[in-house]
């Protein structure tokens, strides 16, 4: 084969621009840790990378939605605990009050400890966390009860995304707890389970809820709980649809009110009477209570669940981009050395001529 | 018998002969380094002998002719590979461009500012009450927005970029066909007495591959005149024989340079940009009416679907202020949609109470209308089957940008060490060896060196005979 200068030439150029192109793109390796710096150097990985950044950066939003989720619970349940513990006082306090030992002045005495309990009954239906009530439902701004125990509040539940495609929700509604509606068997009709994820689904549940709205009023309207006196020593019953309000479960507030009458009208039969949905609110309570610990305990799994498939991404992630620094490294050293070599041998070869040889 | 005289000639032309071959070994080494020089060589052959009786006695030599070496096959694939290494070239840079506007190794880009967008909603439901989160959603919708306008004019860049490469080919195009016809004069001038223009033909051979890198050309040798006619593309005649005609460049609507063709000059114009598929233009063009032009559509079609889709589920819902919520993006509907006029609507930019959170009126802590929206991230809405979410959509085009960018430096790669190695058989066919050159420049030298040796010993031999007498 003829060789000429050129050849030579360009065979050794091309031999060291080739070496010195694989230590660039080596070093560039070592120096940032990746062995993935443009898509091209492996399409489908960056690919799996950027669905895993973003499946990494949901979790992270998850894993903040159930912080906040549970904070708003963790709440509720602390005041429903002293909710329990301010029914049980009451029972107490009306267990003293239906005994014939007691005069109508200690009557009186128990009934304006019942009436403090009612207040901080009302004050914890009306707590909030930071700015927002945590019993108003959906109008977290606004008094959820007023003074004489009237809901303002609407049966809104705030449902908080805790993994793709599941909503949990972090609120119980005041009438709920406090007013005994929507528990057991009953007639009102509930917020769907199921949350709109998309606009279509958006516009039929501003439709159903319009509906729904409205045959609830209509039920409350047909079954308007009477005020007054006469009504005062009456009293709800759990578990059994009480035919006047259409309700299963206990108003507490009505409860204490009239517990608070009785006793200081001296109605010993009445303060008999407030005994039994006294319990009857306890379990109300205990109710909702088992309600809000079933959600954490949802909330706890899927944080668990997230915290594992956050770690195992990133595990992943890493396997797809990240340089295999020992690899690098000795690369690195291999292709230093073959470029000395190509370097000597190539003075060596372009050197040599016959025109050396004429003098 | 042959006459002393005779030898004086010989002597002579042998000098003449080996000066001759000493000036071509000269020029063969000045042209060491010229780019489609071929060696050349001096054809040397023998004078005619005379008849003497029954013998006949040689006369010397003389020149036959200087001729380059070349083969024209070779010179035929290095035109054609050089083409196809140019059509990859051409695609090459802009690719690279191309994906490092969709590269998020480094940068954080559209991927995750989609991400942030969506995750606003997610925490506006946490807490729909709250001016900070209602601020974090609309400040991740102006960046979405940002980002994807500068990844728009970053493929209008490349486009403008391709666009030039193609500006300047024609040019290029131009100046070679324009010497090509120059050299065509010539080399019908030259050989019409009979040598051969062999540095003519190198330039002439050189310039058709340079012709050829930049579009494609199909070209034919006259035998008789030795000139050659080039037509590029299909239909757009560059040279026939002495004259040459002019490619023209002309933007279209859509902001692309087309290459023109006059029929004559001033004449009706043709578009023949259609008609490139090889060759820097080529690639250029290639790249440019696909890939390029596609990805803006997609990047578009994205934006607008989201935007759009947002909107929907927007105008449904609430506001801070219990009123029906406005457009959460300025969308035109009249189909004259552009990333560039893409942007959130005043009304929430300036008060971001108008972000709406709830799907009933006064109720500050409803969350539904939030949660659609974030929801909308999962939702499959993209693709003509509609069963590609905008993560999955955007995330298919990196990964196609990184394949077309991957094989194309795979083939460039390859496609380089093909050519690398015609040129090398070139090389070894065409180039010139230094030390064969010096071998041969003492060969010539010690020829030159004999031949005056001859005239030396006739002049003595004539003494010799004119001296006869006196001995």
């Amino acid at each position: 084969m003829r060789v000429t200068d050129k050849m030579a030439q360009t065979q050794v150029l091309n031999n060291i621009q080739k070496n010195r192109s694989e230590l660039a793109q080596l070093q560039n390796q070592a120096a940032t840790g990746k062995k993935l710096a443009t898509p091209s150097d492996d399409p489908m990985g960056t690919t799996k990378v950027l669905s895993n950044r973003t499946d990494l950066k949901n979790s992270e939003q998850f894993e903040k939605n159930i912080f906040s989720a549970k904070m708003f619970l963790d709440t509720t349940e602390a005041t429903l605990s002293q909710l329990g513990e301010a029914i049980i006082r009451s029972k107490e306090l009306a267990l003293q009050g239906a005994s014939d030992t007691v005069g109508d002045t200690q009557r009186s005495m128990i009934g304006s400890e019942i009436g403090q309990i009612y207040n901080s009954v009302l004050e914890m239906s009306n707590r909030r966390i930071g700015e927002r009530y945590l019993f108003g439902g959906f109008k977290t701004q606004a008094t959820p009860f007023n003074r004489d125990g009237e809901y303002q509040g609407d049966d809104g539940e705030m449902k908080i995304q805790n993994q793709q495609g599941n909503f949990v929700a972090m609120n119980l509604t005041g009438d709920r707890v406090f007013l005994g509606r929507a528990i057991g068997k009953d007639d009102y009709i509930r917020q769907p389970e199921a949350v709109p994820l998309s606009t279509d689904q958006l516009q039929e549940y501003k439709l159903s809820e319009a509906e729904r709205e409205f045959q609830n009023n209509q039920k409350l309207a047909d079954r308007i709980e009477t005020r007054g006196p006469a009504s005062v020593g009456h009293v709800q019953t759990l578990g059994k649809v009480d035919p006047v309000t259409g309700g299963a479960g206990v108003n507490i507030f009505s409860l204490i009110r009239s517990l608070d009458v009785a006793l200081k009208t001296n109605d010993k039969l009445a303060i008999q009477d407030a005994l039994e949905p006294l319990d009857q609110a306890l379990n109300q309570i205990s109710l909702v209570r088992a309600e809000i610990g079933g959600r954490v305990n949802q909330l706890s799994v899927t944080g668990d669940a997230l915290q594992k498939s956050i770690i195992d991404n990133k595990t992943v992630t890493s396997q797809i981009e990240d340089a295999d620094m020992f690899q690098t490294m000795s690369n690195l050293t291999k292709t230093d050395t073959t470029l000395k070599g190509t370097l000597e041998t190539s003075s060596r070869m372009l050197n040599n001529s016959l025109l050396n040889f004429l003098k | 018998m042959a006459k002393i005289h005779g030898l004086l000639d010989i002597g002579r032309r042998g000098m003449a002969v080996s000066q001759t071959a000493l000036t071509t070994t000269s020029h063969n080494i000045a042209n060491k380094s010229t780019e489609g020089f071929s060696r050349q060589r001096v054809d040397v052959m023998t004078n005619p002998a005379i008849g003497d009786g029954n013998k006949r006695v040689g006369t010397g030599s003389r020149l036959s002719g200087v001729n380059r070496t070349n083969n024209p096959w070779i010179e035929r694939q290095i035109e054609r590979e050089g083409s196809n290494l140019a059509f990859l070239e051409g695609r090459s840079g802009a690719l690279q461009r191309l994906e490092s506007t969709f590269n998020e190794q480094s940068v954080k880009g559209l991927n995750n500012s989609m991400t942030e967008f969506f995750n606003g909603f997610r925490e506006l439901a946490n807490n729909p009450e709250s001016l900070t989160t209602r601020t974090v959603v609309r400040d991740n919708a102006n960046a979405l927005v940002k980002n994807f306008q500068d990844m728009d004019r970053q493929i209008v860049t490349v486009t403008n970029e391709l666009n030039s490469v193609i500006a300047t080919g024609v040019k290029e195009v131009n100046a070679h066909s324009k010497e090509i016809a120059t050299l065509n004069e010539k080399i019908h001038s030259l050989e019409i007495t009979g040598a051969i223009a062999n540095d003519e033909r190198d330039r002439r051979d050189l310039l058709v591959k340079k012709l050829s890198e930049k579009i494609d050309i199909s070209y034919s040798e006259d035998s008789t005149s030795g000139m050659i006619n080039i037509t590029a593309g299909k239909t757009g005649v560059l040279v026939t024989g002495t004259s040459s005609s002019e490619l023209k460049t002309t933007n279209n609507e859509n902001n692309q340079t087309q290459v023109m063709y006059e029929m004559s000059a001033g004449g009706t114009r043709s578009d023949i940009t259609e008609q490139f598929k090889r060759g820097a233009l080529g690639g250029a063009i290639e790249l440019r009416d696909g890939m390029v032009a596609g990805l803006r559509d997609d990047l578009s079609d994205l934006s607008y679907n989201i935007a759009s889709e947002v909107n929907k589920a927007h105008l449904e819902g609430f506001d801070r202020y219990s009123k029906q919520a406005v457009n959460f993006f300025e969308l035109p509907q009249d189909g004259t949609f552009a990333i560039e006029n893409l942007k959130v609507n005043d009304a929430i930019n300036s008060d971001v109470g108008r972000i709406a959170a709830a799907a009933r009126p006064n109720a500050p802590g409803d969350n539904t209308t939030a949660n659609v929206i974030h929801s909308l991230q999962f939702k499959p809405v993209m693709g003509e089957e509609r069963t590609f979410t905008f993560d999955n959509f955007y995330n298919s085009k990196v990964g196609e940008v990184g394949v077309m960018s991957q094989k194309s430096q795979a083939n460039l790669e390859s496609q380089k060490s093909i050519l690398d190695q015609i040129k090398n058989v070139r090389e070894g066919v065409s180039g010139v060896s230094l030390d064969e050159e010096a071998q041969k420049m003492i060969e010539f030298q010690k020829s030159y060196e004999a031949s005056a040796r001859v005239i030396r010993m006739a002049d003595e031999m004539f003494d010799t005979v004119l001296n006869l007498k006196r001995l």
